[in-house]
């Protein structure tokens, strides 16, 4: 008897402990679900985008390329009225109807733009209503993300911004009792009891349980998880209301990968798929996504169609059982095709080079958790077309070295930087010939001897005294032999093994002469060259040898990039920037990167050097551009090739583009390399695809061009054949005259020199007259 | 005459906006604030090759006037995409810059533009000008 009360009491104390500890556990759960779910703000990776293309008459670019541009941004070539994001062509007109979208100074609405070209320009531009339209700017190209864990990714989206249909095909397939349950289905429930039996796959989770399971649980199937399961469910339905429950379930949702990118959410699986927003999406497209959640790698429209066809019109059926859509509504989007968007394959990023530096960018300015999570808008320079030619010449050109082993065996490296030479935006970045690669970034961090390239600090150094150096100066390229304290004796050879006695300053820079170089450069002073390397942006410590000046110096791509740019902007020096703006997730502005430059070097010996760069082109190393571009694009540049042929270089500009680009192995092996063979097709290649503007050098006033006999390097003029017209300091030019040169020359010369006196004398009444009387 | 022409292409660059209404940018930054800024007369008048860019400079002028500094650097800096030779484009944003109480970037865009501007003596002047002050100014 004793006993029996000993066990009633034991039994009422268990059931008493295990009630408490329920209601414990629920309490424990209640909180959690509300913590989270209320401080719940999904990880939104830190966007980034390309620059926006501006559409304007005389804009460069061919209808071709803005049809490209357009492609990548998904654009349809399917008018769809109603809905931006398509464009119809015809002849040499482009119809487009531009997507809305917030920019860093304000948001843009949709609008519809007809665009002429002609000649490889636009033309003409105008609105929908025939009005001329000074500027479009075309919404900016995603180029890739800064993900949380797990590189989730997803676009927010507003409840009321998701179709009706949407809505409901998901109620109708996934949960059909969803606005009336208390957060589980009783029936369901016991299908899903069965299946812990059975080995089925289990079904009939709410909306509710399944949101519940993607945000708080591990997805394990025992007992105990399902209960919390419930209880979390139950507790959620406690709390909040159906809509925000549904909303939260619309952005978490999972719609399968992306190479390494996981799409959650409608708003970017509508992106994704579609090429669309979620409110423009069509019930059947609506259906297509509602079919993907049972299981978006089984369901995967590109992989498996037919079967993804079979269940969207399965959830049509059951959408149309419930009434929800009429049955030409049914009848209509039972008929279409999946209609899913050619798949671009992006992964994290197409652009993984370009992204690697804008991430290391925004890392002196941004916490990495804030980019990973607080969905920052991060705009770039990225132009992708200059990219795209930057990739296509890349890998064509590797791909044919490889099979003709001309430079060395198969397996030859190389990277490319393009920047605008004004303001220092990093246009393009390839960082390897496997361009999707995110590894190793050759044009970042690939150290390697630049070679010649590090020439123009010499040939500037000379050109800053304009008394003792012009473009004729002769300079002595005879047998060199440089002998310093604490460095190895330096003997300097030409690349062709040859010397070539003396030559006029610009052709022995046109002809890369090593000795003439070195020669010129010790005259000078290695610490004076060396200090105008630095001037020009190179950073990095150069040891103060004689054999730096040469290139005995490793830089990265980019490093030579900014050097060049310093050249290419007539002497003022931008910092290479790839960010010009980030704003919050909702487009508040946060920061600027401004452009900002310095003047290192007076326009004039810069001047003088850029047009003796031209030279490199038109009669040097360089002259293998001629089947490229065609003359009047007048480009500068310079070749490099290093020691045992170990590495290609060619850097140089145009009127709108700086490209620099090397060609090597990654064990900087001995091979056959030379710039103007391995580098050089490749910079002729993207530069031709690019349409360069021509490179007109903006000339000093102290700078006056003088025709030169090239045989006497006296002055000459049209009786002399083959005369050149070179620029001078004033007063530096050769004042004898060439013995072909004829009482004509200079009498056309003292023409001119009048000519000029006159038009000064002008522009001084001008401006006493001005001051006179005002403005 | 020479003012008619300047209203003239002012009006003119007005009909020619090139964008929507924009939302009012971040507030200069304080200290910008208080800096005395060159008096308006002393700036040449815009010249642009394109509308794009005469809208641009215009609302950059609106920008400016309005004190909304970071907006009008941001729009010229946008115009210099366009026309990155265009001289007085450089010397609009050199002014910006001044005002901004960035007397560095302001002579340097000013000497920028000087190599820029050929024979447009007046334009040479007023970047001499804007350097001069510039370099007082950071004394």
């Amino acid at each position: 008897m004793a006993r029996r009360t000993k066990l009633r009491k034991f039994l009422r104390f268990a059931l008493l402990a295990t009630l408490l500890a329920a209601a414990g556990f629920t309490l424990f759960l209640d909180i959690r679900v509300r913590d989270e779910f209320e401080g719940r703000r999904f990880a939104l990776p830190a966007r980034i985008y390309a620059r926006p293309l501006e559409l304007h008459v005389g804009l460069r670019m061919p209808q071709a390329d803005v049809l490209d541009e357009l492609k990548l941004l998904g654009y349809r070539d399917i008018p769809r009225p109603g809905e931006p994001g398509w464009y119809l062509r015809e002849e040499n007109r482009l119809e487009i109807a531009l997507r809305p979208f917030v920019f860093w100074d304000g948001a843009q609405p949709a609008r519809s733009v007809s665009v002429a070209f002609e000649g490889g320009k636009v033309s003409m531009l105008r609105d929908a209503a025939g009005t001329d339209v000074p500027l479009a700017r075309v919404e900016p190209l995603a180029i890739g993300g800064i993900y949380p864990a797990g590189n989730e990714d997803r676009v927010l989206v507003r409840l009321t911004e998701v179709p009706q249909h949407l809505v409901q095909a998901l109620v109708a397939v996934e949960d059909r009792s969803f606005y009336r349950h208390a957060g589980f289905d009783v029936r369901g429930l016991a299908r899903a009891v069965r299946s812990l039996f059975t080995d089925r796959v289990q079904g009939g989770s709410t909306i509710t349980q399944q949101l519940v399971k993607n945000f708080f649980l591990t997805p394990e199937r025992t007992i105990r998880r399902k209960a919390t399961e419930l209880v979390m469910a139950v507790l959620l339905e406690i709390h909040y209301d159906k809509n925000e429950i549904l909303e939260t379930y619309l952005n978490e949702i999972y719609f399968g990968q992306d190479r390494d990118r996981a799409i959650h959410g409608v708003g970017l699986a509508a992106q994704f798929y579609f090429g669309k927003d979620v409110q423009y999406l069509s019930v059947a497209e609506s259906a297509l996504l509602v079919a993907m959640i049972r299981g978006p790698a089984h369901y995967d429209p590109y992989k498996h169609p037919a079967r993804t066809l079979e269940r969207r019109n399965l959830v049509l059926r059951e959408t149309r059982e419930q009434g929800q859509i009429s049955l030409e509504q049914y009848a209509a989007a039972r008929s279409s095709p999946l209609g899913v968007t050619r798949k671009s394959g992006m992964g994290t990023s197409p652009y993984p080079a370009f992204l690697k530096l804008v991430h290391r960018q925004l890392r002196r300015d941004y916490d990495e958790k804030d980019l990973r999570s607080e969905g920052l808008r991060i705009f770039t320079t990225l132009d992708p077309r200059a990219q795209g030619a930057a990739e296509n010449a890349l890998t064509k050109r590797l791909a044919q070295f490889d099979k003709e082993k001309r430079f060395g065996q198969p397996g030859l490296e190389g990277a490319v930087v393009i920047t605008d030479p004004q303001s220092g935006e990093v246009q393009a970045m390839v960082g390897g010939r496997d361009v999707r690669y995110s590894g190793y970034n050759r044009a970042l961090d690939a150290g390697r001897p630049v070679g010649s390239l590090l020439k123009p600090a010499i040939y500037l150094t000379a050109l800053s005294e304009p008394s003792r150096y012009t473009l004729l100066t002769p300079i002595d390229d005879g047998p060199f032999l440089w002998k310093s304290r604490g460095a190895p004796d330096w003997e300097p050879l030409n690349y062709d093994k040859k010397f070539h006695g003396m030559v006029p300053l610009r052709l022995a820079l046109a002809h890369s002469y090593n000795a003439a170089a070195a020669r010129l450069g010790t005259d000078l002073g290695v610490e004076k060259v060396l200090a105008n390397v630095r001037k020009l942006g190179v950073e990095r410590d150069v040891r103060p040898f004689a054999s730096s000046m040469l290139g005995a110096v490793d830089m990265s791509p980019f490093e030579v990039a900014q050097m060049y740019q310093t050249i290419a902007s007539g002497g003022f020096r931008a910092p290479l920037r790839s960010i010009r703006e980030v704003t919050t997730q909702d487009g508040k502005p946060l920061q600027r990167y401004p452009l900002a430059i310095e003047q290192a070097f007076p326009p004039e010996p810069i001047y003088l050097l850029a047009a003796a760069m031209q030279d490199v082109v038109r009669e040097g190393t360089g002259q293998g551009l001629k089947s490229y571009l065609p003359p009047e694009v007048a480009v500068a540049g310079k070749t490099g090739t290093t020691d045992e042929q170990r590495d290609a270089w060619f850097a140089g500009f145009s009127g709108d583009r700086l490209a620099v680009v090397w060609v090597g192995y990654d064990d900087n092996r001995a091979a056959r390399l030379s710039g103007s063979a391995a580098a050089l097709p490749i910079w002729g290649d993207l530069m031709s695809a690019l349409s360069p503007e021509p490179l007109a050098l903006a000339r000093p006033p102290s700078i006056e061009m003088v025709s030169i006999d090239p045989q006497s390097g006296l002055r000459g003029g049209v009786s002399c054949p083959g005369a050149v017209e070179l620029p001078f300091m004033q007063g530096s030019a050769p004042q004898e005259r060439a013995p072909c040169s004829g009482p004509m020359d200079a009498a056309v010369e003292a023409a001119g020199e009048v000519g000029q006196a006159v038009s000064k004398g002008v522009e001084r009444a001008k401006s006493w007259l001005e001051r006179l009387f005002g403005r | 005459m020479r003012r008619f022409i300047y209203v003239v292409a002012l009006f003119a660059g007005c009909a020619s906006q090139p964008e929507q209404p924009r939302e009012p940018g971040p507030a200069p930054a304080p200290e910008a604030q208080q800096l005395p800024a060159p008096p308006p007369e002393r700036v040449p008048p815009p010249r642009a090759e394109t509308t794009a860019v005469a809208g641009l400079m215009d609302s950059a002028r609106t920008d400016t006037a309005a004190g909304r500094l970071t907006n009008a650097a941001a729009t010229l800096e946008r115009a210099l995409r366009i026309e990155p030779r265009n001289a007085r484009l450089w010397h609009e944003l050199a002014l910006v810059r001044f005002r901004q109480g960035d007397y560095a970037q302001a002579e340097s865009l000013a000497a920028r533009s000087n190599t820029l501007a050929g024979s447009d003596a007046e334009l040479r002047s007023a970047n001499q000008r804007l350097i001069d002050d510039a370099r007082s100014a950071r004394r």
